[in-house]
Order: structure tokens, then sequence, then C-alpha cells
């Protein structure tokens, strides 16, 4: 079973049935999870491999798609999934072969309702996972700030 | 008598040009002597800059446009994750030295 940070907390059998109400993907090296702007109907646990997750930005007059995150195993990404409006803010792909196991949102609400207090503990998770993230990325665009603030006033 | 004096001869011009031979090899350069506090400065200097895997030269802009594409992507990417790194290191101890900590990245320096 893998130790993914969003069923931290959860007896493993209750982690396990969580577990199988998901789908094993398996992606070739390149392929896309998901793109920004697709409805988000399923979030994806990391079983191995890795995801990147990327924003587009103008290179040179040319869209690329520049690295915002990396997910490794055991790591949540498409929480838009379970937050509406359930949209993709980001581009996921895989730089190399990759399994995910991806959990619908409606097998997961439903389960969540019949059990909730693992609908809790895994919403406590979410919360921390989110709560992180939204932490490291405004201490990122704090480190900008601070770095254009110095070049205008220089 | 004449092999005797041309045997001489030879010695003496031999040891001449070992004279002039060791003369030139512990010679010591007047310039030297004169900067001495300027070259260990720059040394110095260079060492201080020096940073190993990270002394990259700022390019200007003229040669920033001639980076390719595959390697400027590869810079903002390198960026993009010691900017994660320092920003992780202040949720690990917050401080306002620690959040403004500067990193290697080429793109800021």
């Amino acid at each position: 079973m893998i130790d993914a940070e969003l069923l931290k907390g959860l007896p493993p059998a209750e982690a396990e049935r969580v577990l199988a109400l998901g789908k094993r993907l398996l992606l070739t090296a390149g392929a896309e999870l998901f793109h920004l702007g697709d409805a988000a109907g399923s979030l994806y646990l990391v079983a191995r491999g890795r995801v990147r997750l990327t924003l587009p930005m103008q290179v040179r007059h040319h869209e690329e798609d520049i690295l915002v995150e990396e997910c490794s195993s055991g790591q949540t990404v498409g929480w838009s999934a379970l937050i509406p409006p359930h949209r993709f803010t980001l581009t996921a792909a895989v730089p190399l072969e990759t399994e995910v196991i991806a959990l619908g949102r409606e097998a997961l609400n439903a389960y969540f309702a019949a059990h909730p207090d693992t609908g809790y503990a895994v919403s406590v998770n979410l919360a921390s996972v989110i709560g992180q993230r939204l932490q490291l990325f405004q201490a990122m665009w704090l480190r900008e700030v601070q770095r254009m603030v110095e070049s205008r006033c220089a | 008598m004449e092999m005797l004096l041309m045997g001489a001869a030879l010695a003496m011009f031999g040891l001449a040009v070992s004279c002039l031979a060791f003369g030139a090899a512990t010679h010591e350069e007047p310039v030297m002597e004169q900067e001495p506090a300027l070259g260990k400065e720059a040394v110095k200097a260079a060492a201080v800059n020096a940073r190993f895997f990270a002394a990259v030269p700022a390019l200007p802009v003229a040669a920033a446009n001639r980076v390719p594409i595959e390697a400027l992507l590869l810079q903002i990417e390198n960026h993009v994750r010691l900017e994660q790194a320092a920003a992780a290191c202040f949720l690990e101890s917050p401080s306002a030295d620690v959040l403004h900590g500067r990193t290697i990245s080429p793109l800021v320096n």
C-alpha cells in the first residue's frame, strides 16, 4: 500500500478501502494526466514515478509550460476535483513512467457520506496539503516582490 | 699546450653559460614585486566569488538572447526549484532573514 499524505491517520484497513474506490492508471513518459482548465472529476494519488505540474508562460514569444511543482510517490495531485468549481488550475504530465490512483469525486463523496469519520480525516489531510502549498507559494511570491522592489528602487 | 688552452677556454665558456642560465632562472620579476597587494586582492575576490557548481557568470542581454530556448527553460526550472527550496526553508524556520535568503539562481544574480 502507498503511504499517501491524503490518507494519513487512517487505520490501514480503512485506507485500503478508500484506495479500493480508485482506479490504477499507468502513464507512459510524457503522458498528460490533466490539462489546465479541464473539468476535474478525479484526484490522483501518485503510487510511483513523478508528476510535473506546470503553468503556461510566454518565453521569447512562445508559450511554454513552466514547472510550478513536482509531486512524487505518496503525494496528491488534482485536489480541484474535491474543491469547487472543479476545474484544474494546472497542467499535469509525467516525465517518466508513472502510476497513479485516480479517485473519482462522486465515489469519494458517497463513501465519505457513509463514513463521516473517514471523510473528516481526509478533509483535514487535504486542508493540510492545500495549506502547505499556499504557504510555500506565498513565500515564493513575496521573494519575487522583494526582488522587484529592489530592482525598481535600486 | 694549445689543447690545454682550448679546454680551458671551453670550460670558462661553459661556466659563463651556466651562470647566465642560473641567473635567468632565479631572477624575480620587478613587476610582481611592485603589485603583490593587487594580485592577492584579485585572488581573494575570485575565491570569494567562486562557488563549487555555481560559478555562473551573468550574461549580457545580447548574449542572453543567444542562449538556446531549451537552456533558458532549464534555467527557469532550476530557478523555480531553488525558490521552492528557499521557501520550504522559510516554512521550517520562519524568519525575515530566511525568507529573503539569496539563492544561486543565475536568473536573479
